[in-house]
């Protein structure tokens, strides 16, 4: 398959990997595995002193996959800097997925501030992928302000209905100039190879791997979809059409004997 | 008596405080090599640790990266 390329790295896999709702870290490692992603998202929260078993995190290989701390739980711009700004201190990357979700019921991401906090850090030299709703115009304008990628939703978090911004999808797919990474909301392998054959360049996915029955084979058929996906988009598909087109020849039928 | 405000917890302790920000993490058993730390909202990268001294009333967050979407 062709690379994705990210800013300045090269990712031969184009599915990313959410590490939340794994029932344990030896399943999560598995499927990470699975799936052949090399970019895995993380969140930031405060440590529980009291439980000394806190850090599941310690499973996952950073030789392998690049960390991608998110912003999840910042509901102004402000927050989501500071978020930032502590998984820099932590990681020493400088990459952030950034959301800004206010909303604590669709978990939709807040437009203006997510552009405001973009602006913030890529002036403070971070790689920027931001998490926004499948608008054409925010995805330009975060664009334009130097983001790394886009990353529109195709339909709530977590809520595994797929994708029901499609006409929107299509209008930034074909506008962009970063990376379209379709996020949130694709819950079958069939979604994330519908969003690689409309010319998505990458898909995030989380729950639909981590909660299935089995886990590990699921991340596997994610990872054969986006492939699919993504090799049927460059064999650029045949026109569709209202009328029935035969496929075998209309001469030398039996009856014309 | 010496006070730390710890991720919104005030903790008390009796004697001496642990004179830097990589001795408090011993005491508490938190594993400084996945933990990152602001002292009264500043970030303190890692390899300042064991070069930052603590004071009684000083508000810390000590956060970690979690799974996540």
């Amino acid at each position: 398959m062709d690379s994705l390329k990210i800013a300045d790295k090269v990712f031969k896999s184009r599915l990313l990997v959410g590490t939340g709702k794994f029932a344990d870290c030896r399943i999560m490692a598995e499927a990470l595995e699975a799936c052949g992603t090399e970019i895995v998202t993380v969140a930031l929260r405060r440590v529980d002193i009291e439980n000394k078993d806190d850090d599941m995190l310690s499973a996952i290989d950073r030789e392998k996959y690049l960390l991608l701390p998110n912003t999840s739980g910042a509901r102004t711009a402000d927050e989501a800097v500071r978020l930032s700004r502590l998984a820099r201190a932590a990681t020493g990357i400088n990459w952030v997925k950034l959301e800004v979700t206010p909303d604590p019921n669709y978990l939709l991401p807040d437009p203006i501030e997510t552009l405001k906090a973009a602006e913030i850090l890529v002036k403070d030299g971070f790689v920027v992928l931001p998490y926004i709703n499948a608008d054409p115009i925010l995805a330009k304008k975060l664009e334009d302000a130097g983001t790394a990628t886009v990353m529109p939703l195709a339909s709530p978090i977590g809520s595994n209905q797929g994708l029901k911004t499609r006409a929107a999808l299509e209008i930034i797919i074909e506008q962009a100039n970063v990376p379209v990474v379709v996020d949130a909301g694709l819950g079958l392998p069939s979604h994330a190879a519908d969003a690689m054959e409309m010319g998505a360049d990458a898909v995030l996915v989380n729950t639909a791997i981590a909660t299935a029955d089995d886990p590990v084979k699921m991340a596997e058929a994610f990872k054969l979809a986006v492939q699919a996906g993504r090799m049927a988009y460059n064999s650029r598909p045949a026109a569709a059409g209202k009328k029935a087109i035969a496929s075998s020849p209309l001469t030398g039928f039996l009856t014309d004997m | 008596m010496n006070v730390l405000k710890i991720n919104d917890t005030e903790k008390k302790f009796e004697s001496d405080l642990p004179a830097t920000l990589d001795r408090l993490l011993e005491q508490l058993n938190v594993n400084a090599e996945t933990v990152v730390a602001e002292v009264d909202g500043r970030i303190i990268e890692r390899s300042e640790f064991d070069k930052t001294k603590l004071h009684s009333g000083q508000t810390i967050e000590l956060i970690r990266f979690v799974p996540g979407g």
